[in-house]
Formats: C-alpha cells, structure tokens, sequence
C-alpha cells in the first residue's frame, strides 16, 4: 500500500502539505522468515523511537528509509514474538521470528476481571473489539452488538433512547429477570430497564430505556460475552444470566500524550417499509349509519356555518377510515370547519384524501458523537481521559437525548511491589419527548396505525397547532363540543404533553494490588455504581386523557467490596497453577419515589403537583426503598500441563438478604476442562485446535421483600384509613434458585487460521425459580411467591472464521456467527398449566406453559376443518375458535445469524454485517386494529371479481375469505365488508400473528486509513475517515408495514406490536485522529 | 506469611460483621406494613363491592348491558355479550374474592383477636362482617353458579368448587347465625353505610334473607328452606324505606368518586346511550322516571334508545341522566323498591300474605322507585292501565319483573337478575352478532390454567361452562 502512495499523484499533494520535509539517507531492504523458515508476509516493521514504518510483503520481503544508521528496526505480526534488531548496514538484513505462544492464545479478560489465557479456558467466550462498536456507533452501545456474538439475541424496542433487551442463551428464568449482567472493568454495572408494567405489557407510557446505555461506546476497548455457568460462576448470583465484560481504554506506555479525536455525524429516516401505506379511496367512518336516519355516511345535525340549517359534517368522534367514498364534488364540513379560532371556520372542504397522511410526521434525526481523549504512560504509571458528547435529535418533533461523559482511568506504580489504579465515569444523560408507547393517546402512532381518519391532513393539523397552540384535534365529541374524545392533535402532543428526564451516574471503582512474593499477590478494590434519575410526565389541559403532572425519581447504587488473593506458581516445569480465593460484599440500595396530580391540573401548563385539581393520595404516591446485601468466599484453582491441557475448578458460597433468614446462604461449583490437541499433532494444515468440557452450577437469590407479606395503604374513605391485601402471597419458605449447565465445545483452524470454526453445545437447566406463580384467585390472591417451575434452554453455537482471498493488496475476511437455542418450560407447580407473563390488549397473552417453550402467544384461533383448512361461517367470515387461550404463535426465534463481510484493499476497507432472525412470531395490535378500521391501502382493493371490495355483496362487492365451509368444501360465500373491523378485530387474534423473521443490512462502513508514509508527514499518527450506514436494508421480512424487530419494552414481555415505531435508516461519517 | 494471615482474617471479620438477623431486617419492607387495624380493611372491601356492583367501566363489568339499560356507541362487543375480549369474568371474580371476600375475612379475623374489643362488640363486628360477605358470595353464585366456597380463600391453591344451592343454605345458616348479633357498630366510625346503626344492619340482613328465600323458591328440593327463610326474615323486620337503603356515598374527588363518573366524565368519552329496551317500554308506559333516568338532549320530553347491540349514534339517543354524571352519585346494595317488589312476590306465592297483598307491596315499591329518583306524578302512573296491578298485562312474574327491572335502572346486576327471575321484560337480541342473552357469566379464563381439575368438574357439574347454562335457582 505504501508504494502507491509514494507514486501516487496524493504523495505530491502531501508533499505540499507537509513540514519540515525529511530527507531520507539510507534504504534498509531486508526479509522476515518465521522460526520454522516461512515467510512473514504483512509483518510491521517500524524505526524504534519514531513512527516510521513499512510492512513486509507477501513474500516477507520490505523496504525502510532511514535517516542514518545505525538504527533499531522492529518487527511484529500477530502470532509473532516481536523482534528488535539492530542494524548497522543497508542490507540486506535478515529476520527471524517466533511462533508466540500467546500467538495462538490470545488473552482474555473473564469473571472478575482475571485475565485468562483464552486456550487454557473450558468454556465458550466471545469476543468483539472497540472498533466493531465504535465504528458505526449506536446512541445506546449495546443496540451494536446484534448479530456480532453467537447467542447474543439483542433487541431494541425501536424508539428514541427505548430500551434494549439483552438476552444470552434463551430466558432462563421464568418470572424473574433474564437480562444479561454488564461488567466494567470488574465493576458490575446496572442494567435496569425501571418501565412500568403498563409500559411493557402495551397499555402506554415511556421507555426510559436501559441503564447500560449510560456506557459509552468511545471509552470500550473490548467486549467480552461470558456464556454459560461455568464461565461466570464466580459472579455469584446474579450471573445466571451471562455476563457483557467490558474493557475500557487505558493509557499506554509512550513518548509524551497522545490525543484521539472522533467525530461522527448519522442522519436518520424512517424506513417507508415499516410505516403503514394508507388507503386513499375512503374518509372517516365505521359504516353507513349516521345521521339522523343511522343510514349515511356523514352526520347531519348540527349546524356549522351558522346559517340556521344542519349540515352534513364528517363523524368526528370516529376514528376509522371505513366511511363515504371519496368525491372531490362533494362538500363537508371537516375539523377545519369547526373550530372558530382557525381561518376555515365555516367553511365546507371536498371529501377528498388527505394529500399529507400520516407518515408526513417522519423527518430526519440527527445524532452526532463528538469525543477526544488524552493518554499518556510512563514506566510506572499510565493514565487515559475521555471526554464524549452525544447529541441525538429524534425523528420526530421536540424529541432529543443528550449525553455527556467523562471517562478517567489511571494507574501508578508505587514501588516495585505496590500498584494502585482507579476509573472513574460521570455520565449525565437529558431525554425530551421521547416516544409515548402502547396503547395510548400520547403514543401517536396508536392513532396513525390504529384509529385514524384518511380524510385529516396531518400537515394541516401541523398548521393548525402552531397558528393557535391548541388542542386542535381532528377527533372532537361533535362539531360543536370541541373536546377530544379519543385522539388529540398529534402536534399537541409532541409539543405540549412531552416528557422530559434527566439521569445523573457515577461509577468508577479503586483497586489495590500488592504482590506479596513472585506468586502470591493480594487485591483489594472497591467499586461503585450510582445513578438518579428524574422522569418528568406531562399532559395538558385539554387534552384527551385527563391532564396530569407525574414524577418519578429514582435513586439507584451498587457498592462492590473485593478482596482476592492471587496465586501464580510453575509446580514443575511443565505443571502451572494459578487461582485465587477472595470475598466479595454487595450492597444495593434503590429508593423510588413517584407521585401524579390527582384529577387533572387547574392551571394549564403548570406542571407541578401543587397544581393538583384535588388532594393527592395514596393512589397518586409510591414509595420504595430497599437494601439488599449479598456476601460471598469464592475460590479458584486451575492446573495447566504443558500449556495444553488445562482443568480448572471453583466454588463459591453465598449469603442474600433477599432469602428468609434460614435458607440464605447457598454453594455453587464449577469444573472446567480443556485440551489443546493440536500440540499433539504435527500436521501443517491444523493451525489449532481445542476441545473443552464444563459443568457449572450457579445459585441466585432474588429481589426484596419476597418473604414477607404486607399490607398495601389506600386512599382514605370517609375520613377513614383504608388498607387491602397485598395480592401477591409471598413465601417464608423461599430457597434459592439454581442454575446447572453444561457445554462442551470444539474450537479449530486451519491454513494458518485463514479458516476456522468454534463450536459449543450448550444444556442449562434452571430449578427451584423463585416465581410469583399466579394461582386461582379464588384463594383470595392473585399469585403466590413460590420456588415453582423448570425451564431447558438448549442451544448450538457456531462462529466461522474465513480470508477466502488475500494478496499483496487485497484481503477479504468474512464471520458468521449462528446460534440456535431451544427453550423448553418443563414444570410449573402442582395443578398449575399455564402462567401467564403477560397480557394484552386484544385477550392475547404471553405465557409459560410446561411442555412448550417460554413465551408462547394465546388467544382467539382459527377454527380448523380436519383438513387443515380454515373454516368460514355462513356470513363468508372465518369461524372464531370457542375457547379464547389457543396457542397461536410462539416468540423464539428459530436461528440468529450475522455475517460479516470485510475487505481490505491497500488503505481501504469496506465492512456490511447481515443480520439475520429465522421464525419467531409476534401478535400486532396495531393491524388487528388498523386493519380493522379500514386505514391501510388493500382494506380499499377491489375484488378478485374487479369491484371494490366495501361495496355490498349485492353489487358485487364484498370477499371472498380462503377457507372451507364446516363440511370441507371451499367456501364460495361472499363476506360483507361495508362496515369497519372484517380485516382486522373481527377476525380471530391467530390472523394478526406474524413471522417475526427478517433479513437486515444491519451495518456498512467504508473507512480510509491514511497511509503511514503519508503520516509520518502529517502531525498525527492515525487519520481514519468513515462512511457509515446503520440498518440500511430489510432484505427480507414478513411483519406488514412495520419493523419485526419493533417491541414495547426489554423484559420478559416480548412478540407485542401496539403503536409501534418505524426502523430508522442511518447514513454518515465518522472521522478519528489521533497525535 | 503474616501479610496472608491478616489478609484471611480481615476476610473473616469482614464476613462476619452482619448477622443473619441483619439481613433479614433488610428483608422488610418499611414503607408496606405488616400489620393494620380492622377497620382499614374493612372501608376498603366495603367500597371495593359497591366499586364493583356500580362501575360501568367494560374492563370491571357489563351489568348494565346485561340489563339492556345502556348500549354502547362504536365499540360494541360488550353489547353483543363478547365477555371474553375483555377478560370481564376474571374481572369480576378477583375483585370480589380478593379485594372484598379476603379482606373482610381479614379484618373479622382481626377483631376477633383485637383485646382490646368486648365480647359484644367482637360479635357485632363479626355479623357486619358476615352480612357483607354473605351478599356477596349470594351475588357470585347468582353470576357464576357453582364456586369455590368452602375451600376459598385457604391456603389450598386448587380450591374445589361447591355445589351452587349447597352454598345457598350455608349462607342462610350464616344469616341466620349473624342477625341476632348486629347490635351496634361493629366498625366504629368506618361503617359508612349506616353509621353504626344496628338496626338498619338488622334490617339489611333480613332483606338479604328475603332475596335469598325468593329466589330457591322454584327449587323443587328447596321449597321448605325458602318459606321458613322468607318468612323468618319478614317478621324480623326488613327494610321498610328508602331512609333504611343501604346506600354507599361517594365523594367529589379521585379516587374515592362514583365508578360511573369516571367512565362516562372523567374519561372524556361518550360510549353508552340508553337502549332502546328500556326507552321503548318507558315511552310506551310513558314513565315519568324518563326525565330523571335520562338527559333531554332530544328536546323536552323526547327519549330515544339506541338499537341495542349495534353502533349507535351519540348524538341522536338518549342520554344517561346528569345525575349519573356526578361523581357523588350513591351507589346502592339494596333498597326499598327491591324489598317491596320481593313482598309482592312472597304474596303471591302466598309465603307472606296472600296474592290479594301483592298489589300493595307492588305500588308501594314502585312508589319508592319514584321517591329515591325524585320523579312526580306517580300516583297517575299507578292509574296507568298498563301499570296497574290489575290491568297490568301478563301474570304476576311479568308484572313484577318488568317494574322490577324499571326500578333498577341504576343496578345492573338486579335488572339482569330480574329478567333471570321473571323473564320479563322481553330482551333485545344484540344486533350485531344475535348473541343470547347470558344466563351468567363463564368462569375466568385463568382458572382454566390454574385450577384445571376443579374448573373441568364444575363445568361438567353446572351443565357446561357457558353463557347459556342456568343458576341452579334458574328452573322456569
């Protein structure tokens, strides 16, 4: 790559560039041959003390200018011991270098922080470096890892800073949290998703999004994703989960500081194949049965325009599109009319389509992620400053998210024996008008994909907002009650009933290493994690839902006290062992703290609970605050023989204050085994090769207030206390949860790992699951605290490696990750047959039923004839299955893949990761609804006899439902479709299920490096320009005009689309220098 | 190796600083107590059953619908009896077995362990108690059939259901048993409902009683059970005005307002308009009541019902009346009117009295129908042909039933009840999907996941679990 440059026409633009200009006196050719006598093609050569370098070629050949001589070349390739070598003479110099063995075993940094030798492992990790996050950077990190880790499933919910649901290996816990454990730097860090249950389950309010979000992207120097229970068994507890280990950046031993700058600028569209395509042929209305006769399709008594005579006026309180047929000829009175501080008061408008539908409301968001940092190291000491601001503009109006973090990490020396560092982040994150979700009026979408008017022009109510400030909404009780009914304006809302939050976080941590003797070295450290929050909620007066002021604060910490003792000891030449015994203490505390206006506000726009229409009570307060303490002695061993063999055993004992007192300490073990055959066998081809065993158990305790049951307070009545039972029971009897696991894996590469594979089985199996198990509430409760339910998850791993083309110039890497796991619910409790995660609107539930796999859909069926066939009834429409709790859809994927496709050419490189879901299904609100009411474009199709399918089936209207009659023969009766919900509510629920599989171009990045030639002329050390794109393309999907991957919430409460959001297509740059 | 043994022993120290004991106070929850006093439970159940039996609210009930009083305007499922959708029978049965059966359990337990309480007062407090839940346990056999009774609100998760008239003569028994002990308040300064006046508690029991003999009365089997019971409880006394209703009064303000305002004020919607069921009988009648059941937002003195069961316009029927919409409306668990009507009935199966007495039970009871909503003129009504208990049309089960239902207006549940009774007035057939009118309502959907084996039995014991099997009391 360096010759082209130095030839190229750009070298004679860098020259005019460039000062001073060195003037090279002597040319070192020389040849890199590795240990056994091949060639080292691709090695780095650089002039030791100065950043003038080249690399070798194919044939390990290179070429270096130098000042002067003599000089110190030094060589190094990944695999390779690094070399320096003094050279005295032009050359030709000769090189040699070894195999490292750390080459073929690389680090990595496990639970707790312990750096581990990967090969010495016995159970699956994987990797992702900093730059395959930080390259094309998402506004929360973790939405960067999809499709980069085998049996990482990662969902976004697909709002504005919504939340992202990080699950590894399937759901392992039937009630309790799935979510994977985020490490830092050994710091666990909070991942809490605080949405209500309102929120998660569809019936509205806000994602606040994911704790980790807090992480920022710029300061990650790695990514490591612990799997299974062997793997993060001395996590203790909470661990059961998996583990997301990051490592952030340090400083690095060198000359002076070096400074990194990164820039990145996204613009953000909706993606058009996730947003509804409207009708345009018919206006509001649910049928033909208003006016004064219940026989038109327009209302006809009320008088508009004041002359004394009714007029004919649009049904303003329906909210469908299933009425007149358009005619431009004819004249109604609309929203526009009614309203008398609007310059069209009076005035009767055509019936025609909205020329600006909903999908007007979609403009661009911007997010741009500016950072620099500063490290610098000496000797003993090292240290790294970042400072990052992210500023994202929402797709739609008055929506943003901030964020600005500092980021410190540093470490000093103090004597030979005595090391001590610390990292430290502050992290403040401001969000405005983040997206209302679910099923409610602040969501807009609930009324643009649900309950809309294909008559109401949405750029008009735009107007119609800014010219007044009002509720000017389109959906009023009549034409002269102005009030909502059920939508407001939708500019209303984004403008007026707004939230707004704010999170403040802390954490960092200090650790102590003292190295008692040359094996034996103690470790102390302390690490915090804090954050508060504010969530501010708004709703005006005058809008649909009753004005209101809430609050919530939210006060969050996690302290961590560590204590390890490591050793590291040869027992014999060949015999190595290492470990550590250590204690851990955890402390965490959340406080909570929520209160609304009861009855509305008095003053509008006043958003304080002083301002509170009636007194608040204990309907409108919640307090929680909570303490719990986890202590626990852990031990490791592991016995390495001739760096090819390896077993290794822990053991870990805990104490949790959430268990009642007399089953509150509880013991969990891991063995591990590993062989590295290819030390054995002599053969050219095998670069590598590993098998690997593990078994691990791992206990966990739960939240809380479990144990005892309480009293919940009332309002008072009647100037009387009031008090109810709690509706859950809880349990004095609880015992801990347990995990056992088991994996075994294959790991091999070939050709000098140009092709390779890793491949793991794994088999968990959770018992005991602290589960809030609903019971009959004949009982008086709703559910019952209980160690009730068995859940299997069982799965297969695959990771690919590839270079199927490399050359002097040119090189194309590719990886695949596939990953397949299989969830099983194997018991509940005694008598019980279902538990129900969730329900929804519609009477669909989410639910854990033994013998099928977690997180099945119920509802309404089908009814079908032995045949296979769906039946229709005497009316043309599809028979209703009697009972309303059929399995209909089952949200596991079937397989997760991504492949990454990377190409290198001289200083270029192009990258596109594919990101793949096979099966899975998800229920949608929003077409069970939206079709129902007539909004999308085929509810106006014609039929296949050629006329409009809403006409009566006397004129040849109506459809034609594929299905049988009850005795198996097609069905050839005609569905009337004159009024509104035939397509969508009338049918049954299992018609609104959808194949949540998709094909995405998830990311594509082209990046120019700026030669080194070219550098060493320029004051930086690193010029790297980025073209990125972000969910650029769903190849392939089955989920109508939205995004299968579009959720409510992270949680266990998946497969529900109710106003859901659209994809955003993000396109970019993204600039990095470092000096 | 002194530096390791200190280690070790700051590991221990540090380890054992926090006993077991500590960290079971970090189990407990400060801000939820674990004990409260009986009367905290006691107002919350109480207003937890008239929450119940009031709200219109399509995700609590549809009693009103059940009645053909109301219908709705665009959404129309609940009108055609889709009681699934909504999940309205799981509804309906946790809010009465948990939040009322269980607390007053609770809080009958608690007094009766209170020291501080006399005999006398531990046993009126019991009866009160036992009045409430008596009521309802009679109104959750009316709407299911068979439940669970005996092994409700036990530690048993898989309670079995009883048999529906068993239960029946339990809940005399216990009547029965709590009568003779209503004597004071049983819950200083919480009894809302009658102040403390064990009297008016007497006659609330023996009204109960009353209701509760009526209605086994075409049980073949529980023919003696229903005389003694009806007639025990007149000659002890029922409720003999509206002054003795047992009326609940709610406040102005969140949370504590009428259910009714909430669904039809606050949530700023406009789904229901009176039906035509009950509008085409009172235009026929020409029933003074219109004018306070329902708004003139037709004009003076026009009423229009929409076509139950399918979409109906807002604007152009009639609506429920401006009293409804006042969030301090009282909601009521029995009254005067109800009483009367069940007189007329003990007279004409001449239990109490003779048929001869029925006509005055029947006026007197319509009478109080006018004094509680204010309506004028009801000494013409009486004159009415079509509503003078001679003239009226039909036998005494049609003329009672369709008096009784009109009376009921504000009580869905009695007007569905009283159609069950007397089937009478004829019913509307829903228009959009000619569903029946249910005879009750299905058993929740989640016992079918959670007591299988029990729910699978009373299924098969009540004749199906289905909208169109019978209450057991149900023979005509």
């Amino acid at each position: 790559m360096r010759k082209q440059i130095k030839n190229g026409s750009s070298s004679l633009l860098l020259l005019l560039l460039i000062f001073p200009c060195f003037v090279f006196a002597q040319t070192i050719t020389g040849k890199v041959n590795d240990n056994k006598g091949t060639t080292v093609p691709f090695a780095n050569v650089i002039q030791k003390g100065t950043t003038n370098g080249t690399t070798t070629d194919m044939d390990g050949n290179f070429s270096i200018d130098v000042e002067s001589l003599p000089t110190v070349l030094v060589f190094s390739s990944l695999g390779y011991t690094t070399v320096e070598q003094n050279v005295t003479s032009a050359g030709p110099v000769s090189v040699t270098m070894a195999e490292s063995a750390e080459a073929l075993s690389e680090v990595v940094v496990t639970a707790l922080g312990i750096s581990r030798e990967k090969k010495s492992l016995g159970y699956a990790t994987q990797e992702v470096k900093g730059e395959a996050i930080s390259t094309v950077k998402s506004q929360n990190f973790v939405n960067s890892l999809s499709g980069k880790v085998a049996g990482l499933d990662i969902k976004s919910s697909g709002t504005l800073g919504g939340s992202t649901n990080v699950v590894i290996r399937g759901s392992s816990s039937i009630a309790g949290n799935n979510q994977a454990l985020f490490v830092i730097d050994g710091i666990p860090v909070n991942n809490s998703t605080n949405n209500s249950k309102d929120q998660t389950t569809g019936r509205g309010g806000y994602d606040y999004g994911n704790a980790a979000s807090d992480i920022n992207p710029d300061d990650i120097a790695s990514i490591n994703v612990l799997k299974g229970a062997a793997a993060s068994a001395l996590y203790g507890s909470r661990a059961s989960n998996g583990v997301i280990m990051i490592t952030t950046k340090k400083g690095k031993q060198r000359k002076g500081v070096g400074v990194t700058l990164n820039s990145s600028l996204m613009v953000g569209y909706a993606d058009i194949s996730t947003l509804p395509r409207y009708q345009t042929k018919y206006g509001a209305g649910y049928g033909p049965y208003y006016g004064t006769n219940e026989d038109g399709y327009f209302n006809d008594f009320e008088d508009i325009n004041g002359d004394g005579v009714a007029d004919l006026t649009v049904p303003f309180t329906e909210d469908a599109s299933w009425g007149g047929e358009f005619n431009p000829s004819q004249n109604i009175y609309q929203w526009t009319s009614i309203y008398p501080q609007l310059s069209t008061f009076g005035q009767a408008t055509p019936w025609v389509a909205a020329e600006n539908n909903p999908n007007y409301v979609w403009g661009a968001s911007t997010t741009a992620i500016n950072s620099v940092s500063i490290d610098g190291g000496s000797d003993t000491s090292s240290f790294r400053l970042g400072y990052t601001n992210m500023l994202q503009e929402g797709n739609l109006p008055n929506s943003s998210i901030k964020r600005n973090s500092i980021n410190f990490n540093g470490s000093q020396e103090l004597s030979d024996k005595f090391t001590v560092s610390t990292s430290f982040t502050f992290t403040k994150t401001d969000g405005q008008g983040r997206y209302g979700t679910g099923y409610d009026s602040n969501n807009v979408m609930q009324q643009f994909r649900q309950w809309f008017q294909t008559n109401v022009d949405v750029k008009q109510q735009r107007d119609a907002y800014f010219a007044t400030r009002e509720n000017i909404t389109w959906n009023t009780q009549s034409g002269t009650d102005l009030r909502p009914i059920y939508s407001d304006n939708p500019y209303w809302t984004f403008y007026e009933n707004y939230e707004t939050d704010t999170r403040k976080r802390y954490y960092g941590n200090a650790v102590l290493n003292y190295e008692l003797n040359d094996w034996l070295s103690l470790m102390g450290r302390f690490a915090f994690d804090t954050f508060s929050e504010l969530q501010e909620e708004r709703t005006n007066v005058g809008s649909a839902n009753v004005s209101q002021y809430k609050r919530i604060n939210n006060n969050v910490s996690e302290y961590n006290y560590d204590l390890f003792l490591n050793f590291k000891k040869d027992l014999s030449e060949k015999l190595n062992l290492d470990g550590n015994i250590g204690f851990n203490l955890r402390r965490n505390e959340w406080s909570r703290f929520e209160a609304a206006t009861n009855g509305g506000l008095n003053l509008p726009g006043v958003y304080t609970l002083d301002n509170s229409a009636s007194p608040l009570g204990a309907d409108n307060l919640t307090e929680y605050e909570a303490v719990q303490m986890v202590d626990g002695l852990f031990g490791r061993v592991s016995l390495g023989y001739d760096n090819f063999a390896f077993v290794e055993g822990t053991y870990r004992t805990d104490r949790d204050s959430s268990l009642p007192i007399d089953n509150n300490r509880f013991n969990y073990w891991s063995a591990t085994g590993s062989l590295v055959f290819s030390n054995l066998i002599d053969a050219n081809w095998l670069s590598f090769g590993k098998v690997r065993a593990n078994y691990g158990v791992v206990g966990n305790g739960t939240d809380p207030y479990q144990v005892f049951t309480t009293y919940t307070i009332q309002s008072p009545f009647g100037g009387v206390g009031s008090a109810s039972n709690s509706p859950s029971l809880k349990n004095l009897n609880l015992l801990p949860e347990e995990q056992e696991n088991w994996e075994v894996g294959l790991e091999m590469q070939f050709a000098k790992k140009r092709l390779g594979f890793d491949v793991t089985y794994y088999d968990a199996l959770n018992i005991n699951q602290i589960t809030d198990v609903p019971v009959s509430n004949a009982t008086g409760y709703t559910s019952v605290l209980l160690n009730a339910g068995t859940i299997s998850n069982k799965g297969w791993e695959v990771q690919l490696n590839a270079t199927p083309l490399k050359t002097d110039n040119f090189s194309w890497d590719l990886s695949l990750n596939w990953s397949k796991n299989e969830s099983l619910v194997v018991e509940l409790t005694d008598g019980i047959e279902n538990l129900q995660l969730g329900s929804f609107q519609g009477g669909v539930s989410i639910n854990a039923t033994p013998g099928e796999p977690y997180g099945t859909i119920r509802g309404r069926d089908y009814v079908y004839h032995e045949n296979g066939q769906r039946i229709v009834g005497a009316n043309g429409r599809y028979l209703l299955s009697d009972e309303s709790n059929v399995v209909i859809g089952d949200i596991n994927p079937d397989w997760n893949a991504g492949l990454n496709n990377s190409f290198n050419y001289k200083n270029f490189n192009l990258s596109f990761l594919l990101d793949m879901q096979k099966g899975g299904e998800v229920f949608s609100l929003d077409t069970y609804y939206g079709f129902g009411t007539g909004l999308y474009d085929f509810t106006a199709a014609d039929n296949e006899l050629g006329n409009p399918l809403r006409d009566p089936v006397a004129d040849g209207g109506g459809i034609l439902f594929e299905g049988v009659n009850e005795d198996g023969t097609p069905n050839t009766t005609r569905a009337e479709m004159t009024g509104a919900g035939r397509f969508g509510y009338n049918q049954p629920n299992a018609a609104h299920v959808y194949d949540a599989g998709f094909i995405k171009l998830r990311e594509a990045s082209l990046t120019y490096n700026l030669g080194e030639r070219a550098l060493a002329q320029l004051p930086f050390n690193t010029v790297s320009f980025s073209v990125i794109g972000k969910n650029l393309w769903i190849i392939d999907k089955s989920v109508p005009y939205a995004d299968p991957e579009a959720g409510l919430s992270a949680g266990n409460i998946q497969g529900n689309q109710s106003g859901s959001y659209p994809s955003i297509r993000e396109i970019g740059a993204s600039l990095k220098l470092q000096f | 190796m002194k530096r390791i043994v200190i280690s070790i022993i700051s590991i221990m120290v540090l380890s054992s600083c926090m006993t077991d004991e500590k960290y079971e106070d970090y189990n407990r929850d400060p801000k939820n107590p674990t004990q409260v006093s009986a009367n905290f439970l006691y107002n919350s159940a109480v207003k937890s059953l008239t929450d119940q039996m009031t709200s219109t609210n399509v995700n609590d009930n549809v009693f009103r619908l059940l009645g053909q009083y109301w219908t709705e305007t665009t959404y129309t499922e609940e009108s055609n009896y889709d009681l699934t959708g909504r999940n309205i029978p799981q509804r309906h049965w946790s809010e009465m077995y948990r939040d009322v059966l269980l607390d007053l359990t609770n809080a009958q337990q608690l007094v009766m362990e209170d020291e501080s309480k006399s005999e006398g007062e531990k046993s009126a407090a019991f009866a009160q108690s036992e009045v409430l839940m008596i009521y309802t346990w009679q109104q959750m056999v009316d709407t299911f059939g068979n439940i669970p009774y005996t092994e409700a609100l036990t530690d048993n998760k898989l309670p079995v259901y009883d048999d529906a008239a068993t239960i029946y003569t339990d809940l005399i028994n216990r009547l029965d048993a709590a009568i003779p002990n209503l004597t004071g308040s049983g819950f200083p300064g919480a009894d809302v409902i009658y102040n403390g006046n064990g009297a008016s508690w007497k006659a609330f029991a023996n009204s109960l009683k009353l209701k509760m003999g009526l209605r086994i009365a075409d049980v073949p089997s529980m023919q003696a059970l229903s005389t003694s019971t009806v007639q025990s409880a007149v000659a002890a006394g029922v409720i003999t005005s509206n002054a003795g209703n047992a009326s609940f009064p709610y406040e102005g303000a969140s949370p504590n307002t009428n259910p009714v305002w909430s669904s039809l004020v606050e949530s700023g919607r406009a789904d229901f308009v009176a039906a035509n069921t009950i509008v085409d009988i009172m235009n026929t009648l020409e029933d003074p009541r219109r004018a306070t059941y329902f708004r003139q937002n037709l004009g003076a003195g026009v009423y229009q019902g929409g076509i139950y069961g399918t979409t109906s316009n807002y604007f152009t029927n009639s609506q429920a009346a401006d009293v409804m919409h006042d969030p301090t409306n009282p909601a009521c668990l029995i009254d005067y009117a109800e009483v009367s009507f069940f007189l007329a009935e003990a007279a004409e199966r001449s239990i109490v009295g003779t048929p001869a007495d029925a006509e005055g039970h029947y006026n007197n009871a319509i009478t109080a129908s006018f004094d509680y909503w204010g309506a004028a003129n009801v000494g013409d009504y009486l004159n009415n042909p079509a509503v003078a208990y001679t003239t009226a049309s039909g036998d005494w089960r049609e003329k009672i039933g369709t008096q009784f239902w009109l009376a009921m207006y504000n009580r869905g549940f009695e007007g569905w009840t009283a159609w069950r009774i007397y089937d009478a007035p004829q019913m509307n057939i829903p228009g959009d999907t000619e569903n029946p009118v249910p005879f009750r309502y299905t058993y929740p959907v989640n016992e079918q996941n959670l007591n299988p084996t029990n729910w699978e039995a009373a299924a098969g014991a009540i004749g199906g679990d289905a909208q169109s099997t019978k209450i057991f009391w149900d023979v005509n």
